[in-house]
């Protein structure tokens, strides 16, 4: 009998202590994992955090996508807050080291975990999205979430789905010194944010553009779609292009490419469909050589076949 | 008590094998799932020419694209079999190759999670050559909820047969959907409800070119492809589940 109680004492400690360790090591950076971000100036104003082209790894931590953020004088206007917790936490020590005004608007360009599950390093009442994209994240977030957790494992301890409590329309946004110009576009996930910084130039494309890194299809409406949006965005008063994914760039080679890679997509769905080929044959598609800039092709066009040529394949067959 | 019985099972089941090629996967269930899908004492070659193509990943656990492309396959093809290792019920289907002109078969498939998969043909002396690929998967394709119920008009929808007839370098090749929920069984609640039989016949011959068994591992919404030698400018298609619903077609020129 004391011998049961003596053992119950036992359990009773060591749950004791096994919460104490999770407290303690649920604090960031318990496992000493860093995201090493830089801040790259691309304007007066203007920093960019650039990552890797690389796919989701427990290597890069998700760190495979660009942020952003601009003074203003009034405050700082950051966009995308990155793929995890630690990422967030570590992006705004870093915002805080480059500029003493204080964060005053949090764009969320998209419901995507890489981009808005850094969120809960922020201040509550400065995170902004969509009306759509807040939609879709509060849809898609736990099963976004889960798959995070097996993709990049320990660099997401902590994370928790944060969908932002403030809306931002499309439109004018003057603050301080910078007019932005928020431009909501529809091609990568039905609910996609730009930011034009018309005082700089600096073009935010968020995930609408993709450069030298292949583009992703989950939750595209279509290419045809995206491809007319990529034309629109061509044409604003832009000087540089931050892409979502791959290196900020100067000039309208990011729209070509996007133009080029999204029209070679189509025809090759359309073209397999019309022959009746099996999505199986579909993905063993040859790259062109023009293309072999652009990472992850292959991969990417496995999935985009599982996204999409279903649709295309329907549309090739004769209904009884 | 448990484990000896286990350890007894698989001494048995490598000992009475002894022919048997190693598996190039390494997977556990190698010898185990051929006993139960090509019968004991049966021979088995390895070999790359049966053409399984499956994707490195599944990027939809529900919808995982399959095929067995037996261009180069040098022999007749009496039989094709094809099974995901891991799954609950691992067969997918069995196609018999009535004439032999088989020359590609192609059905999505659905993954429990990361798993080998494989194709087995039977050529005419009796020989089952085999080709395998794997598949990493988040998983859980085989227990999810089908998504035709999210969609409200699926009373409709139900049963649509959408075919078409395509040649390719003089072989005929006939693509068919069928919207199914092709329940499985494995849900709770959901009592199983799939389409099981498909055959496919030369309208013009009357001839059967192909019967085919389908199983558990088989998706929603089933997308077959088959391709046979020479041109047959007539086909039809016709599916059984085990409801009794029936789902036919006749394809190609003379299709209204």
């Amino acid at each position: 009998m004391s011998r049961l109680r003596s053992h119950h004492r036992n359990i009773a400690w060591l749950v004791a202590v096994l919460f104490w360790a999770l407290a303690f090591s649920s604090g960031t950076g318990a496992s000493g994992k860093s995201y090493s971000l830089e801040a790259t100036p691309v304007a007066e104003g203007v920093w960019v955090v650039v990552g890797s082209t690389d796919n989701f790894s427990k290597a890069n931590g998700g760190n495979i996508l660009n942020t952003g953020f601009i003074e203003t004088g009034e405050g700082v206007v950051v966009i995308d807050t990155g793929p995890s917790r630690r990422y967030g936490e570590e992006f705004r020590a870093l915002i805080e080291s480059h500029t003493s005004e204080p964060i005053v608007k949090v764009l969320i360009t998209h419901h995507h975990p890489d981009h808005a599950f850094g969120s809960q390093a922020f201040e509550p009442n400065t995170l902004y999205m969509l009306d759509e994209s807040a939609s879709l994240l509060e849809q898609d977030g736990e099963a976004f979430s889960d798959n995070m957790y097996r993709m990049i494992g320990d660099w997401m301890r902590g994370t928790e789905v944060t969908v932002p409590m403030n809306r931002v329309q499309p439109g004018l946004l003057s603050l301080g010194n910078r007019q932005l110009r928020l431009i909501a576009m529809q091609g990568h996930t039905g609910a996609d944010l730009v930011v034009l910084d018309e005082t700089s130039g600096a073009l935010f494309a968020s995930d609408m553009v993709f450069f030298n890194r292949a583009l992703t299809t989950p939750q595209t409406p279509g290419v045809a779609l995206w491809r007319s949006e990529i034309r629109q965005l061509a044409q604003l008063p832009f000087s540089l292009v931050v892409p979502g994914h791959g290196p900020v760039i100067r000039d309208d080679r990011a729209f070509l490419q996007m133009i080029d890679y999204l029209t070679w997509l189509d025809d090759v769905l359309a073209g397999s469909a019309a022959r009746g080929l099996s999505a199986s044959e579909v993905i063993d598609t040859a790259i062109p050589e023009r293309f072999s800039e652009v990472e992850g092709a292959r991969y990417e066009l496995v999935r985009t076949v599982s996204h999409l040529y279903a649709d295309y394949e329907k549309r090739a067959l004769n209904r009884h | 008590m448990r484990r000896y019985w286990l350890c007894a099972f698989t001494l048995f089941a490598s000992a009475s094998w002894a022919d048997l090629p190693s598996d190039p996967l390494g997977s556990p269930l190698w010898a185990y799932n051929i006993e139960r899908y090509l019968g004991q004492e049966v021979t088995v070659v390895v070999d790359e020419r049966v053409g399984l193509s499956v994707p490195d990943f599944a990027e939809d656990s529900t919808q995982v694209p399959l095929a067995v492309n037996l261009r180069e396959f040098p022999h007749k093809v009496n039989k094709v079999v094809t099974w995901v290792d891991m799954n609950p019920v691992p067969h997918l289907f069995t196609a018999n190759s009535t004439d032999g002109q088989l020359k590609l078969v192609s059905l999505n498939f659905r993954v429990q999670q990361a798993s080998s998969v494989r194709a087995a043909v039977l050529d005419e002396q009796g020989v089952w050559h085999i080709d395998s690929g794997y598949v990493d998967a988040a998983g859980g394709g085989c227990t999810a909820p089908r998504e035709v119920l999210s969609n409200s008009d699926w009373e409709s929808e139900f049963g649509t047969l959408k075919s078409g007839l395509f040649s390719d370098r003089g072989n005929t090749r006939i693509k068919a959907s069928l919207l199914h929920p092709m329940d499985s069984g494995m849900v709770g609640n959901v009592p199983a409800f799939f389409v099981g039989d498909v055959e496919v016949r030369n309208e013009s011959s009357d001839n059967l070119l192909l019967t085919m068994t389908l199983a558990e591992s088989a998706a929603e919404n089933p997308m077959f492809v088959f391709e046979f030698e020479g041109g047959i400018p007539h086909l039809s298609i016709h599916m059984k589940d085990n409801n009794g619903y029936q789902f036919e077609g006749a394809i190609g020129e003379a299709s209204p």
